[in-house]
């Protein structure tokens, strides 16, 4: 069986969720992606976010390029491992709400081409390059997406070797270039445990 | 399993680890700290720890790895109770 049962509910993809049933750990402030569009478990993801008043407050109305590589690890490592977590465990997300925390271990290269402003909704494609010990590394890109479009329809029939390719159309605008973007799901008692050390 | 054996067949996957400078793995006993003493991030841990599966050919449980001690004889006793459960 692909996916997990919350609340009764057969979750088979991300995107029959808001990513805050996933995403338990973070705070409506802190959580940086409103929807999922295309996933493939192990594969990779689509999502979009939209920056508010309150992400660019204090930044010259810009989203910090910090800001941009922490809503790709929501949207990847941390959205997609735990998925993957559930699934085998066959439990819901908030059933590990007192077992694990999502860790951001480590960020590779990225390269910023363009910025984006509040307002400006960007959608992010991740890759999955690696996943084991639910530990998982994503590479990806984040555009911005043309005013109005509908993502959820453009992206319907979205597959495995469009993501591969980054096959969008050119009205989609590269903001940044990310690779090796590593998180990781850590055992709450363990992440205590180092932090006090 | 002795455990010398398995300290000896640590350091020939530690010797594929790049960021693992060589003069680091001379004098390696029960007691270094994989993480701390070698100076390699925690990400790295964990493809020593797939590399370690295959070495020994064995498979660890995403569990095992959760609380694992980052010091040899922590990754020594890990493969032995690996081993023992079959």
């Amino acid at each position: 069986m692909a996916g997990y049962y919350d609340k009764g509910k057969l979750v088979e993809s991300l995107c029959s969720i808001h990513p805050k049933e996933i995403l338990i750990a973070y705070g409506p402030k802190k959580l940086l992606v409103d929807k999922y569009h295309w996933h493939s478990p192990t594969k990779g993801i689509v999502a979009s976010y939209t920056p508010t008043d309150f992400d660019v407050e204090d930044h010259f109305g810009i989203f910090r390029g910090v800001d941009q590589i922490e809503s790709f690890v929501q949207a990847t490592a941390a959205s997609l491992s735990m998925f993957l977590i559930c699934q085998k465990h066959n439990c819901a997300p908030e059933d590990l709400r007192d077992k694990s925390v999502p860790s951001f271990i480590s960020v590779g290269n990225v390269n910023f081409m363009a910025a984006l402003e509040k307002g400006d909704t960007f959608v992010i494609l991740g890759k999955i390059t690696y996943y084991k010990f639910k530990q998982m590394v994503c590479d990806g890109r984040i555009y911005r997406c043309p005013q109005g479009l509908d993502l959820d329809d453009y992206f319907k029939d979205f597959n495995e070797e469009r993501l591969l390719k980054y096959d969008l159309s050119p009205d989609f605008k590269l903001i940044s270039d990310l690779y090796d973007i590593t998180g990781r799901e850590i055992d709450i008692e363990y992440f205590r445990a180092i932090n006090k050390k | 399993m002795e455990r010398q054996e398995i300290i000896d067949g640590l350091i020939e996957v530690l010797k594929t680890v790049r960021m693992i400078e060589p003069e680091k793995l001379v004098g390696v006993t029960e007691e270094t700290d994989i993480l701390a003493d070698l100076n390699i991030p925690s990400s790295e841990m964990i493809n020593i720890i797939a590399k370690t599966e295959k070495k020994f050919n064995i498979e660890f449980e995403d569990d095992d790895i959760d609380d694992l001690d980052p010091t040899v004889r922590g990754i020594i006793d890990l493969i032995q109770r690996v081993k023992e459960r079959g």
